[in-house]
């Protein structure tokens, strides 16, 4: 029991002296901690709408979308650095296509998640959905904004140490102003509240970020 | 003439310099053997000539029928390997291979021939290979798509003496086709063509 | 050369001496704030200190744009230096609002649009500096930290047009000079505010030509950044 209980007290102290060595994980855990408190904070507060039941749950619903994102697209480039795939990927594809191709698949699983968590979402709010096809709209449009920023930070991230905290962090405040344009058109959509912005600046944002990836991808991802 | 060529290569990592000022280069049917101990460069030369690493200073040109490739062009023309080049352990080699023609834009025909000519089963997982075949899997990868430039770090690892025997004859063949070779590996190797040595000081 | 810029120095302490003097004590207080408005004076500083960390956000996103098309180091210290410098002048922003909101408004903190703004661009700020930390080759790091920072560039206007159209309310005073192009505030008070702005922007390009030059001479020794 005791050579258990050292070798369990080894670990821990190895751990804590690297960790102070270089107080990584510490700085980004602090970091992931506030920029997760912001963006929440962002989607419930004064900005979220008032305190009711369809405005709570539209900005629990990308809460929901946004984190999911946070757990599951990295895994796009991380998987293939890990697997070192990533070398014999990179000698062979066109980067733009590279991009494309794993931009639709990060876009198909937000959809799927969203095929499963919007019904739930709508039983809960328990409304008569006030416009279903903006609320389409949003989900989808909101759901390539979301794909798009995931995938250009997955590769920056894939590339880096602290993979999954660090994708957050960095995340978190490029998303914001889809999350906020999001959560106010779903509210729209869903209870009538005016959002005070159109589907016209979401397009915007997507483009703009598309664009972005487009061109800034191929220096990510290659030398 | 397909060629290779790099003058004054500088890389350091972090404050380790691990190429401070090498050149050469190698022309068509030439072979460039590149030797040193552990830690020379010589793998991070190829992966320069690759286009993997981005050299501190100096150049890398690679020519191709009288024209000069541009970086990303460089990527996806020469043909590399090396030991950590992987593949998808889930899928087969046939998949594997059929996959990397797709994107190369290659006969997907291509991939079983090679498969058949390095002498590996077209249905195994390449998570289920055993190193040497993984080795082969690298040769028949890099030949996918014709290169004129092939990029060989320690190409005959892992390999049995037939297997040995195979690529470099396979190399012979590349040669003769026209295409020029960078090959490092720690200590000297017997290949095929008209071969010239560096050494790499650590 | 060297007298020029020490003159040059010596010269801007003195400018920001006077400013200080003149927004403690010379110019009148804001009309219409609250205890007769002697806590406005935050504004001379406040103001200033958040300019910079914007403009810090520009010069950022500009000069990771250059690296990424040159591959200059220079452009990527340039970078990092306004990152860092936006940092500091948005938590001096960020602090001195938040006593100001204190005072005016009855609380630190009140996810008014434009405090929410600067908290974003810190945490940008810090996204950047965490990611460099993140990244070992020196290679790898530059090139991945100016497209982050060419990213939060391009993100940014929807941050700035967004947020206000969104909120239900805004507490911070209607800006006094952009409006109309018609200046509604008292000339000293306007004095004082734009030679303190220029000088507290003077300051920012100052302190980072100075941080430049010491990347410049770390990288012509081989040692990193």
């Amino acid at each position: 029991m005791s050579s258990w209980l050292a070798e369990a007290a080894a670990v821990f102290a190895k751990d804590w002296r690297a960790e102070l060595r270089t107080r990584f994980a510490l700085n980004t855990l602090g970091l992931f901690a506030v920029a997760t408190l912001v963006v929440v904070s962002m989607a419930l507060g004064p900005i979220g709408g008032a305190p009711n039941g369809p405005s709570v749950l539209s900005a629990v619903l990308w809460l929901i979308l946004l984190f999911a994102a946070t757990a599951g697209l990295p895994r796009l480039f991380v998987a293939e650095e890990e697997t070192h795939t990533a070398t014999a990927l990179r000698l062979s594809a066109t980067p733009s296509a590279l991009f494309g191709g794993k931009l639709a698949y990060g876009l198909t699983l937000l959809v799927a998640l969203e095929a499963i968590t919007t019904p739930l979402y709508l039983a809960m709010v328990q409304l008569p959905v006030a416009s279903p096809r903006l609320l389409l709209a949003v989900l989808l449009l909101g759901a390539v904004g979301l794909a798009a920023a995931s995938t250009l930070v997955a590769v920056m991230v894939a590339q880096a140490r602290a993979r999954g905290t660090l994708f957050a962090v960095l995340l978190f405040p490029v998303l914001v102003p889809l999350l906020v344009m999001a959560v106010a058109l779903t509210r729209q959509a869903v209870a009538g509240e005016p959002a005070n912005v159109g589907l016209t600046q979401l397009v915007l944002y997507d483009a703009s970020v598309i664009v972005a990836g487009l061109m800034l991808f191929p220096a990510m991802w290659n030398p | 003439m397909p060629a290779i060529e790099f003058h004054d290569l500088h890389r350091r990592f972090g404050r380790v310099r691990v190429l401070s000022g090498v050149s050469g280069g190698a022309g068509a049917g030439e072979v460039l053997l590149v030797t040193g101990a552990n830690g020379s460069g010589k793998s991070t030369l190829l992966r320069c000539l690759a286009g993997l690493l981005a050299p501190d200073k100096g150049e890398v040109r690679m020519t191709v029928g009288g024209r000069v490739l541009e970086p990303a062009e460089r990527r996806r023309a020469v043909g590399y390997l090396a030991p950590d080049l992987a593949f998808y352990e889930p899928l087969t080699t046939a998949e594997n291979l059929a996959f990397f023609a797709r994107l190369r834009g290659v006969d997907p025909g291509r991939g079983a021939a090679l498969l058949d000519w390095v002498g590996l089963p077209h249905d195994r997982a390449a998570g289920a290979l055993s190193s040497g075949m993984v080795q082969r899997l690298r040769w028949a990868w890099a030949l996918l798509h014709w290169p004129d430039v092939l990029l060989l770090d320690e190409p005959l690892a892992n390999l049995d003496p037939p297997g040995r025997k195979l690529v470099s004859q396979l190399l012979a063949e590349q040669l003769e086709r026209g295409a020029a070779a960078v090959v490092a590996n720690p200590a000297p190797i017997d290949l095929p063509g008209s071969v010239r040595r560096v050494e790499l000081a650590g | 050369m060297h007298a020029v810029k020490t003159v040059l120095a010596w010269g801007l302490w003195l400018w920001i001496a006077l400013v200080i003097a003149g927004a403690l004590w010379w110019a009148p207080p804001l009309t219409g704030f609250v205890g007769g408005g002697e806590s406005s004076r935050i504004v001379f500083f406040h103001v200033p200190m958040a300019w910079n960390a914007f403009v810090a956000f520009i010069i950022a996103g500009v000069a990771s744009a250059m690296y990424l098309k040159g591959r200059a180091p220079r452009r990527d210290a340039a970078a990092k230096a306004a990152v860092e410098l936006g940092l500091v002048f948005g938590v001096l922003a960020t602090v001195s609002g938040s006593i100001w909101a204190r005072i005016e408004w009855g609380a630190f903190w009140n996810w008014d649009p434009r405090q929410t703004t600067i908290v974003l661009a810190l945490l940008f700020y810090a996204a950047y500096l965490a990611l460099r930390a993140a990244v070992a080759d020196h290679e790898t790091r530059r090139r991945l930290a100016a497209g982050y920072a060419v990213l939060g560039l391009v993100v940014a206007p929807f941050l700035f047009f967004i947020a206000p159209r969104i909120a239900a309310f805004s507490l911070h005073p209607e800006p006094v000079i952009n409006t109309e192009g018609e200046v509604k505030m008292d000339p000293a008070v306007l004095a004082v505010l734009v030679s303190g702005s220029t000088a507290f922007t003077a300051l920012f390009f100052w302190v980072h030509s100075l941080q430049c030059r010491l990347a410049a001479v770390a990288r012509r020794n081989g040692l990193e950044a």
